[in-house]
């Protein structure tokens, strides 16, 4: 396999990062995913933390160097991934489990294979065209699909949040899954968060991504997308890959990275977690742990008065 | 990974308005110190200080957690608040209440009445083979009236066993030690394991955990009356399931104890979560009634306290 990989998440204006990415690859097979931890619920991090740790582990078990059958593979882990956050919500006692989006995509044997829960987005992108993206389990998308509401109007709605698919959360997920899809040289998938496409149309994400290397494209897209949303922007995150024909004497890159000199058992993994590293973010963390406190003290002086 | 065993802050040590006075007890997630406020009650203390993941040698005081511990050293401590926000909420007087939580020394405490007496561990190891059927009846029927408080608040204890169960000088028992269950979410990390106790936990503790139930804390309480009425633990729930050696005592201690308590310590400790009692208020109604024999008068349940005290008194 040969291809280019870039991933990047910012925080934009919210206080966390609730967004976690992740790629990993071995000699055969590769694996991107994008988790979006819900905010408005407990623990949204906790949520696309753990889809994201128990998506990539399941991968390095299995894909040695190959996964038997991708498609299976992404609806198993899926549906477990789901099962491992609500576990975890019990074993902390949480009232509710906490909830994420997650979009996940294999490519082997030079095809892609993707499957989503909620309105995280993956983008195919052809010479210069968006071929296809996933639909969103949102209230919105149920509506244009309906034909009563437009992209447009889409963009403002008040229901835009609403999902009705997601892992963890009392709901079992819905999960759509793609057909199987060959890739071809050059091609371009992207997965993102939607603090990213949110903000941003079509043309621009296109635009981006297409314009320059990876590298430098998904940081122009991210920095414009969170100018666009100003004070409100979200979390951005987005992993893209250009493929790459093993066999295609274009020009060489020094970004590129060929598998094929990969020991069978190696991995490459990168899981970042950027809310959780040292900086300011961890100033958060301190408040977490103040707030914590204070809350419990509250709680316990509440009931002390009705001693 | 190797957990090599921390400190305890020493006698004297002034935390926050606390003064130590000395350790209680060490467990592989935190440190109880008995300490005296600045009224001199007397107070217990828990350290959160996970052994796998933060190390206070001899002669310091905060303990160094490394960077790659940080982490999971952190997810350990919002699970310590967890059992703090569950108790928090908890006012029952068989249930420990929590008095102040607070950070100190990197890391944070939760203060909790000190209470004196000793656990029901203690007693049955002091009294093997010889727990008289009534102090199980009152300390068990008491304790459940905590445990119906806890189940109230749709939380589980998952981690009843004798140790944990604390029996004041008055006779009255307390439930303890609300911390269980835990994990953190990095299972690459040096793992702080659910810390449920061999022998009391229920099987579905062990693999199905979507089973978990009011059932599974009742499993527990079975195995701790199994305890009382044989002197040790029935065997591994997670070995029951592959090979079941568990004789049912309503066989084996017949003649000891009334044939209706012993058929409910077997009733509790089935395997199948559904073939047991349903809910702490039947084994409650179990315990204070006896099959068959003749209802007890009026004021007996009140009194239990009183002849309690007499019993535990005399040690």
């Amino acid at each position: 396999m040969r291809f280019t990989i870039y991933q990047e998440s910012r925080t934009g204006r919210r206080r966390s990062n609730q967004d976690r990415i992740a790629h990993c690859y071995s000699r055969e097979a590769l694996l991107m995913l994008v988790a979006d931890g819900m905010g408005g619920h407990l623990h949204g991090e906790l949520a696309a933390q753990i889809a994201a740790q128990h998506l990539t582990q399941a991968f390095q078990r299995e894909a040695q160097p190959r996964l038997p059958d991708p498609g299976l593979f992404l609806s198993r882990v899926l549906a477990s991934a789901h099962h491992a956050i609500l576990d975890d919500a019990l074993d902390r006692m949480l009232p509710e489990a906490p909830r994420t989006t997650l979009v996940a995509c294999v490519v082997q044997d030079g095809a892609a294979f993707w499957a989503h829960a909620g309105d995280s987005r993956l983008y195919l992108l052809r010479r210069g065209r968006i071929v296809t993206h996933t639909r969103d389990h949102s209230r919105t998308q149920l509506l244009i699909d309906q034909g009563l509401l437009d992209a447009e109007d889409a963009a403002n709605h008040p229901g835009r949040n609403r999902l009705y698919s997601c892992l963890g959360g009392n709901h079992a997920p819905q999960i759509e899954h793609s057909p199987r899809t060959p890739l071809r040289d050059g091609d371009i998938v992207a997965l993102c968060s939607d603090g990213v496409w949110g903000p941003v149309s079509d043309d621009c994400l296109l635009g981006n991504l297409t314009a320059a290397p990876l590298s430098q494209g998904v940081p122009r897209l991210l920095e414009e997308a969170e100018r666009r949303a100003g004070a409100t922007a979200d979390n951005l995150s987005m992993v893209a890959m250009c493929w790459h024909d093993e066999d295609n004497a274009g020009p060489a890159s020094a970004e590129s990275i060929s598998t094929h000199t990969m020991e069978l058992d190696d991995f490459t993994t990168r899981l970042d977690m950027s809310s959780m590293g040292p900086g300011p973010t961890k100033d958060l963390d301190e408040d977490e742990i103040e707030r914590a406190i204070r809350e419990i003290n509250e709680t316990i002086r509440k009931f002390d008065q009705k001693r | 990974m190797p957990s090599q065993a921390n400190c305890a802050l020493p006698q004297g040590f002034q935390l926050d308005q606390y003064r130590i006075e000395r350790q209680l007890s060490l467990g592989g997630f935190s440190i109880v110190y008995l300490a005296f406020d600045a009224h001199d009650t007397p107070v217990a203390i828990k350290e959160y200080l996970p052994n796998s993941l933060a190390l206070r040698k001899e002669g310091q005081t905060e303990p160094q957690v490394s960077d790659e511990h940080r982490l999971a050293f952190r997810y350990g401590m919002k699970c310590f608040f967890e059992e703090g926000r569950a108790l928090a909420k908890l006012m029952h007087p068989n249930v420990v209440r929590v008095l102040n939580f607070f950070r100190a020394n990197g890391t944070v405490y939760m203060v909790m009445q000190f209470e004196r007496g000793r656990t029901l561990h203690e007693y049955i190891q002091k009294h093997r083979g010889e727990v008289k059927e009534m102090l199980i009846r009152s300390v068990f029927a008491r304790m459940l009236n905590g445990l119906r408080e806890v189940h109230a608040h749709k939380l589980l204890h998952l981690d009843i066993k004798p140790a944990n169960i604390y029996l004041r000088n008055d006779g009255t028992p307390v439930l303890l030690d609300f911390g269980a269950a835990r994990q953190t979410l990095l299972s690459d990390q040096p793992v702080l394991k659910p810390m449920y106790t061999p022998g009391y936990a229920a099987p579905e503790q062990y693999d199905k955990r979507e089973l978990l139930g009011p059932w599974s804390d009742i499993y527990s309480v079975g195995a701790s009356l199994h305890a009382c009425v044989t002197g040790s633990a029935p065997p591994r729930a997670d070995e029951r399931v592959k090979t079941d050696t568990l004789q049912p005592v309503a066989k084996t201690q017949a003649g000891r104890y009334d044939p209706q308590l012993l058929e409910l310590i077997d009733w509790c400790l089935q395997l199948d979560p559904l073939a047991r009692p349903q809910s702490v208020y039947t084994v409650q109604k179990a315990l204070i009634h006896r099959h068959g024999g003749a209802d007890r008068p009026e004021n007996w349940f009140a009194d239990l306290g009183n002849r309690l005290k007499s019993f535990i008194g005399r040690s």
